[in-house]
C-alpha cells in the first residue's frame, strides 16, 4: 500500500530526480548562489542605495553641494564686486552685517575714476601712497556699523593696514554729488538756451579761479583717460518757486558707443556768475563777430 | 522497513526544500525593498577626501575621516593568508555562503539556544559592514547574506578581500590594514612580518580585547591562534609557525592623544558643525587654516605641566588632580594663538578653556572699576573709603563683604584699591554703579557667560571661561578695541578655493580715554599689586594683569596682557574642591595661575622688543597721594603714579590734607597708614581659611 502510493506519487520522484541532479551541481557549482547573485545582480539598479555606504556616498554629496553653494556664493559675490562700476555705487553696496570685499586694482580703478575731490574724503592720494608704499595692501573691506562705515585697508593676512571711516550722512552727500546718466543733456531736463557748445562755455570755467574749477568740473583726464568727447555743456534752473542752494552743471559726451552725461550739482551762486559770464561773452563775441561795426576801417590802435 | 524510512526521509525533505523555498521567497519579497544597492566599484569606498586642519605655522593638528586604502598588491601576502585561515578558510571555494560553516553553526546555537556562533564569511562581513547595522538579528542576516551572494557575483574574490582588508576595524582608531600596520608596526601593510601579520589578523574579531596596546599576552595568544590555524590550513609550515612566534613583534609605543593642540582642534571642528553642519566637515576633503600656533601651545603646556606638578608635589594626599586651562589671543586681531583645555588630553578631553564656567573671583573687578569711570566719572585718583560695610539686600539679609587679610584701607584712591584688589571699595562701586549696568560693560567685553543681576557680581561670583577672559582683557590692551576672539583664518576646498576668510572685525567699543587709565591700573597690579609676582619672577615686558582667587581656594585666575598678547590663566580642580598646600595655605591666582602666565610668556616674548603701551592724547599722568587722591606733595606719605583724563582736577585742596594721617589714627586704622607697602603676598601666605570664607571673601 505504502509502496504503491509511493509509486503513485511522481511529484517526489522528480524532486529526488532533481535533487539529485541539483546536489552535484551545488556542490560543485555552487548553482543556487550563483543564481541568487545573478538575479539580484540584475535587480541592482531597481533597489534603493541604502546602508552605511550609501550614507557615506550621500554626506559626500551634501558636502559638495554645500562647497558649492558656498562658492557660487562667493562667486556671485566677486561678480556683483567687479561689475561695480563707480565708487558711488561701491558705497550704496555695502549694507549692515554683510561686509564687502574689492581688490586694490578694484578699489584703485574705481577711486580714480571718480569724477571729483569726494572720493579724497575717504583717503587722500598721498595716504595711498603711503598704504602702497610697503607692498602688502591687497584689499579694501567696507563695512557699514551703526551710522558708520569703516573702509579697512588690508594687506594679505586680512589685517587692516589702515582704516578710514565715513558717516552714512557722507553716503547721501555722495549720492547727490556727481553722477554719470546715459543719454542727452535734454533727457536730464537741461532746456535749449541753457545748452552751449564747449567752445562757448569752456573758455568762461577757465576764468574761475582754480578751487571753483574744481568745485565744478572734473579733472580732464576723467573724460580724456575713457576716451569721452566732450560736446556741450549745460546749465539746469532749479524749480520755480522754492529758494534753490544748488543747480546742476552737465557735460554732455560722446563715446564710442553712446552719448552720456556727467551730472554735478553747483552752488547757485557759482552758477549765476557763470551765467552772467557767459552772457558778457555772448556779447562780446557778438560784437566780435561783426568787426566792422566798430571798426570800420579795421585798423585798430 | 528501510523502504518506509526513505520514503519519510524523502518526504520531509521535500517538505523542508518546499518550505524553505517558500519562506525564502516570502522573505526576499516582504524585504526586497529594504535591500541596498550595490556600487559598480567597491574602490568607490575610500574615495571620500579627508578634511585637514592646519595651524598658523604649518603644522598638520588633525585630520577628519583619513583613510589609507591600499591594492591587494599591497597588502602583505602574510596577512592574506592570515585573516582567510582566521576568518574564512574556504573563502576562494565558497560563493558567498560557507554551507559547512553554517550548519555548525546552526546546530551550536540551535544546541545553546542562542547566537553563540557565527558563520559568516567575509564577503558576509563585507556586506554587513558596509551596508547593515552591527545588532544581530535574523532579518538583517538574511539580507546580509543575500548582499554577500551578489557581491561574489559582481566582483573578483581579490576585490572583495582588498575592500575587506582597507574598511575593517583593527582598534586603536585604525580602520584597514594599511592604518593598522602603521598605528601598530610604523610599517606599510605590504612589510608585514608573519607574526605581525598573525597578530593584525587576529584584531577585526576583537579589536578591543586582543589589542596588544591593552593586552599584549592575550594579543599574542590570539595571533598564536591565528598561526595554529595557517598551519592546519597548510598555508605555513609547523617551523615557519614556531619561527614566527620566536621572532620579535615590533610593537611601537601606542598613539596616545597627549598633544596639547587636540583641545584647539576639537574645538574648530564642533565650531565648523555647528556652522556649516556635520557633513561639510567630515566629508568635504576641506583645509581649515586656523589662527593656532603650536609652538606656542608647547610652551603652554609644558608651562602648565611643570608649575602644577611642583604645585601637587606640596599638596600630598589630596582628592582630585589639579586642572588648567590656557587661552593666549593676538590683541590686534583677536586670532586665538594658544589654547590649552586641559592638562593631558590623554585622560580627560574636557575643553575647560571654553566649557567650563568657573568664577573668576576678583579678576572680575576691571569691569566694576571701567563701569564706575563710565557712568559715575570716576578717575583713578577717586578716593574711595575702604572701611567695614553692610548692605542690606531685601529677602537675603545682610551682604557683608570683607577683605582678604580682614584689614581695611580707609581712604584709599582707586588705583590703589585695584593693586590691593579691596573687595569692599569693588562692593560700594557696583553698589552705586548698579550691577546692570557693570552687566552692560561685562558685555561691551565680550562676556556672554550668564551675569547674575546683583551685588556680589563685583567680586566675580558669576562663571566665565578663560576664552571669553583673554578676549575681554585684549580690550583693555588694545585701548577700546574689542576684535572676538576667532579660531579660523580661512577654509579651502579640495582644488583650493576660498569657501571663507575671516576679515578683521575690530571695533571700538570704548574710548582709549576711557581705557587707558584702566589699562594703565592694570599695569600697577602687575608692578606693585597682587600680581607683582609676575616681575619677582624677571617678566619685564609692560603688562598688566588682575589676580583673581575664589571663595575656599577653588578657583585661581590670572588673566594679563602686554603689547601683544592677553593671556586668561584658570587653575583648579574638576571635582571643585578647595586647592590647599601642606600648610593648610591656599592656592591664589598670584600662586598657582601667575606662574604659569609668566613661564609662558616668557617663551612666547623671548627675543622680543619690550614693547610700552601707547598714551592716547587727552592722557597725563600724575604721582597722587593714596589717600587724597590729589597730587603728591612733601608730606604724602604714600605715592602712586595714576594715569587720568586731561579734564581731572587733580589740584590738592589745602583745608583737606591730613599728612599726618591724624584723622585716620582717629579712626584705628594706623597699623595700614604705618605700612604702605603691606602687599597681598603675605597675606597670600595667611592659613587656610584664617577669614571668613563666607558669602562676600574674593580673594585678590
Amino acid at each position: 500500500m505504502t509502496s504503491g502510493r509511493f509509486h503513485g506519487q511522481w511529484h517526489l520522484k522528480v524532486f529526488l530526480v532533481l535533487l539529485a541532479g541539483l546536489l552535484p551541481l551545488e556542490y560543485y557549482g555552487k548553482v543556487f548562489e550563483r543564481g541568487i547573485g545573478h538575479y539580484l545582480k540584475w535587480q541592482n539598479h531597481k533597489r534603493p542605495q541604502l546602508g552605511r555606504m550609501w550614507e557615506h556616498d550621500r554626506q559626500s554629496i551634501v558636502a559638495q553641494n554645500k562647497i558649492q553653494s558656498i562658492r557660487s556664493g562667493i562667486d556671485d559675490q566677486q561678480r556683483s564686486a567687479d561689475s561695480i562700476q563707480s565708487l558711488k555705487e561701491l558705497f550704496e553696496n555695502v549694507v549692515p552685517a554683510f561686509p564687502l570685499v574689492v581688490t586694490r586694482q578694484k578699489f584703485l580703478q574705481l577711486y580714480n575714476d571718480f569724477p571729483g575731490q569726494w572720493s579724497e574724503r575717504i583717503i587722500s592720494p598721498f595716504e595711498l601712497i603711503e598704504i602702497d608704499s610697503g607692498k602688502k595692501w591687497d584689499r579694501v573691506l567696507l563695512k557699514r556699523f551703526g551710522p558708520w562705515i569703516t573702509v579697512g585697508f588690508l594687506n594679505l593676512e586680512g589685517l587692516p593696514i589702515k582704516e578710514s571711516f565715513l558717516s552714512v550722512d557722507a553716503l547721501y552727500e555722495v549720492q547727490s554729488t556727481r553722477t554719470v546718466k546715459r543719454g542727452r543733456l535734454e533727457d536730464s531736463g537741461f532746456t535749449a538756451e541753457r545748452i552751449y557748445p564747449i567752445d562757448r562755455l569752456l573758455p568762461v570755467l577757465k576764468t574761475l579761479d582754480l578751487e571753483t574749477q574744481k568745485t565744478l568740473f572734473p579733472d580732464p583726464r576723467w573724460f580724456l583717460e575713457k576716451d569721452y568727447h566732450v560736446t556741450r555743456l549745460g546749465i539746469q534752473n532749479g524749480g520755480s518757486g522754492t529758494v534753490q542752494s544748488h543747480t546742476t552743471l552737465g557735460i554732455e559726451y560722446d563715446t564710442d558707443y553712446n552719448t552720456g552725461v556727467l551730472l554735478i550739482p553747483v552752488p547757485v551762486e557759482i552758477t549765476y556768475n557763470i551765467l552772467s559770464l557767459v552772457e558778457n561773452m555772448e556779447g562780446e563775441n557778438t560784437l566780435g563777430e561783426n568787426p566792422s561795426s566798430m571798426d570800420p576801417s579795421g585798423d585798430t590802435p | 522497513m528501510i523502504r518506509r524510512l526513505a520514503e519519510t526521509l524523502c518526504f520531509t525533505l521535500f517538505a523542508v526544500f518546499i518550505f524553505a523555498g517558500l519562506t525564502a521567497f516570502g522573505l526576499y519579497f516582504a524585504l526586497k525593498d529594504e535591500l541596498p544597492q550595490l556600487p559598480e566599484s567597491l574602490d568607490t569606498l575610500n574615495l571620500s577626501l579627508p578634511t585637514e586642519i592646519y595651524s598658523a605655522d604649518g603644522e598638520r593638528i588633525q585630520v577628519l575621516g583619513d583613510r589609507f586604502p591600499v591594492s591587494f598588491s599591497d597588502i602583505s601576502p602574510h596577512f592574506v593568508k592570515a585573516i582567510i585561515a582566521v576568518e574564512d578558510k574556504n573563502f576562494y571555494k565558497h560563493h558567498g555562503i560557507d554551507h559547512i560553516a553554517q550548519l555548525r553553526a546552526l546546530y551550536i546555537n540551535l544546541k545553546e539556544r542562542r547566537i553563540v556562533q557565527g558563520a559568516s564569511t567575509l564577503t558576509q562581513q563585507l556586506s554587513k559592514n558596509l551596508f547593515f547595522s552591527f545588532k544581530r538579528g535574523w532579518t538583517r542576516k538574511f539580507k546580509e547574506t543575500l548582499i554577500a551572494l551578489q557581491l561574489e557575483t559582481t566582483f573578483r574574490k581579490d576585490e572583495i578581500l582588498s575592500a575587506y582588508s582597507n574598511q575593517v576595524y583593527f582598534g586603536s582608531g585604525a580602520y584597514g590594514v594599511e592604518e593598522a600596520s602603521q598605528v601598530y608596526f610604523a610599517k606599510r601593510a605590504r612589510d608585514l612580518t608573519l607574526l605581525q601579520a598573525a597578530m593584525l589578523a587576529g584584531l577585526p574579531n576583537s579589536p578591543h580585547t586582543a589589542n596588544p596596546f591593552k593586552n599584549y599576552e592575550r594579543a599574542l595568544k590570539r595571533a598564536e591562534h591565528v598561526l595554529g590555524r595557517m598551519v592546519r590550513e597548510k598555508v605555513i609550515t609547523a617551523e615557519e609557525s614556531r619561527a614566527a612566534l620566536d621572532s620579535e613583534l615590533g610593537l611601537v609605543e601606542p598613539r596616545l592623544e597627549t598633544n596639547p593642540n587636540q583641545y584647539f582642534a576639537n574645538l574648530v571642528v564642533s565650531r565648523l558643525e555647528e556652522d556649516y553642519g556635520r557633513e561639510f566637515v567630515h566629508f568635504g576633503g576641506l583645509k581649515v587654516f586656523t589662527t593656532l600656533n603650536s609652538q606656542f601651545n608647547q610652551y603652554a603646556q609644558k608651562a602648565a605641566e611643570s608649575h602644577l606638578e611642583a604645585l601637587e608635589d606640596d599638596m600630598k594626599n589630596q582628592r582630585g588632580e589639579l586642572q588648567v586651562a590656557l587661552v593666549a589671543v593676538e590683541n590686534k586681531s583677536g586670532a586665538v594663538r594658544a589654547l590649552l583645555g586641559g592638562r593631558n588630553y590623554s585622560t580627560s578631553q574636557f575643553n575647560r578653556a571654553v566649557s567650563n564656567n568657573r568664577l573668576p573671583g576678583s579678576s572680575f573687578k576691571p569691569f566694576v572699576y571701567l563701569a564706575a569711570m563710565e557712568n559715575l566719572h570716576y578717575s583713578p585718583a577717586t578716593v574711595v573709603r575702604d572701611e567695614p560695610l553692610q548692605i542690606t539686600i531685601p529677602g537675603s539679609g545682610i551682604w557683608e563683604p570683607k577683605n582678604f587679610g580682614g584689614v581695611f584701607a580707609g581712604d584709599v584712591v582707586l588705583k590703589k584699591a585695584m593693586m590691593k584688589s579691596l573687595n569692599v571699595v569693588s562692593a560700594k562701586l557696583i553698589q552705586e554703579v548698579t550691577p546692570a549696568k557693570v552687566i552692560q560693560v561685562a558685555r561691551q567685553f565680550g562676556i556672554q557667560s550668564p551675569l547674575g543681576n546683583n551685588l556680589s557680581l563685583a567680586l566675580g561670583t558669576s562663571g566665565v571661561s578663560p576664552i571669553e577672559m583673554a578676549g575681554a582683557f585684549s580690550v583693555v590692551a588694545n585701548l577700546g578695541i574689542y576684535n572676538e576672539p576667532y579660531l579660523i583664518e580661512r577654509i579651502e576646498d579640495f582644488h583650493g578655493n576660498r569657501l571663507y576668510e575671516h576679515y578683521y572685525q575690530g571695533v571700538q567699543r570704548f574710548s582709549q580715554k576711557m581705557m587707558y587709565p584702566l589699562s594703565d591700573m592694570m599695569q600697577g597690579v602687575v608692578d606693585r599689586g597682587t600680581g607683582r609676582i609676575v616681575r619677582r619672577m624677571h617678566f619685564d615686558h609692560p603688562a598688566g594683569g588682575k589676580t583673581g582667587t575664589t571663595n575656599d581656594y577653588k578657583d585661581a585666575w590670572f588673566n594679563g596682557f602686554t603689547h601683544d598678547y592677553a593671556v586668561s590663566v584658570w587653575v583648579g580642580k574638576d571635582n571643585n574642591q578647595p586647592m590647599v598646600d601642606s600648610h593648610q595655605r591656599g592656592l591664589t591666582g598670584g600662586k598657582a595661575a601667575a606662574p604659569i602666565w609668566v613661564f609662558f610668556l616668557q617663551k612666547v616674548l623671548a627675543g622680543k622688543n619690550k614693547v610700552k603701551f601707547p598714551v592716547p592724547a587727552g592722557i597725563k599722568l600724575a604721582t597722587v597721594d593714596t589717600r587724597t587722591g590729589k597730587l603728591a606733595g612733601e608730606n604724602s606719605l604714600e605715592t602712586v603714579e595714576v594715569a587720568v583724563q586731561d579734564t581731572v582736577d587733580l589740584t590738592p585742596e589745602p583745608e583737606k590734607i591730613d599728612p599726618f594721617g591724624f584723622m585716620d589714627f582717629l579712626r584705628g586704622d594706623r597699623k595700614e597708614l604705618r605700612r604702605p607697602e603691606q602687599d597681598d603676598e603675605e597675606s597670600e601666605n595667611l592659613p587656610f581659611l584664617m577669614q571668613g570664607t563666607g558669602n562676600g571673601v574674593s580673594k585678590p
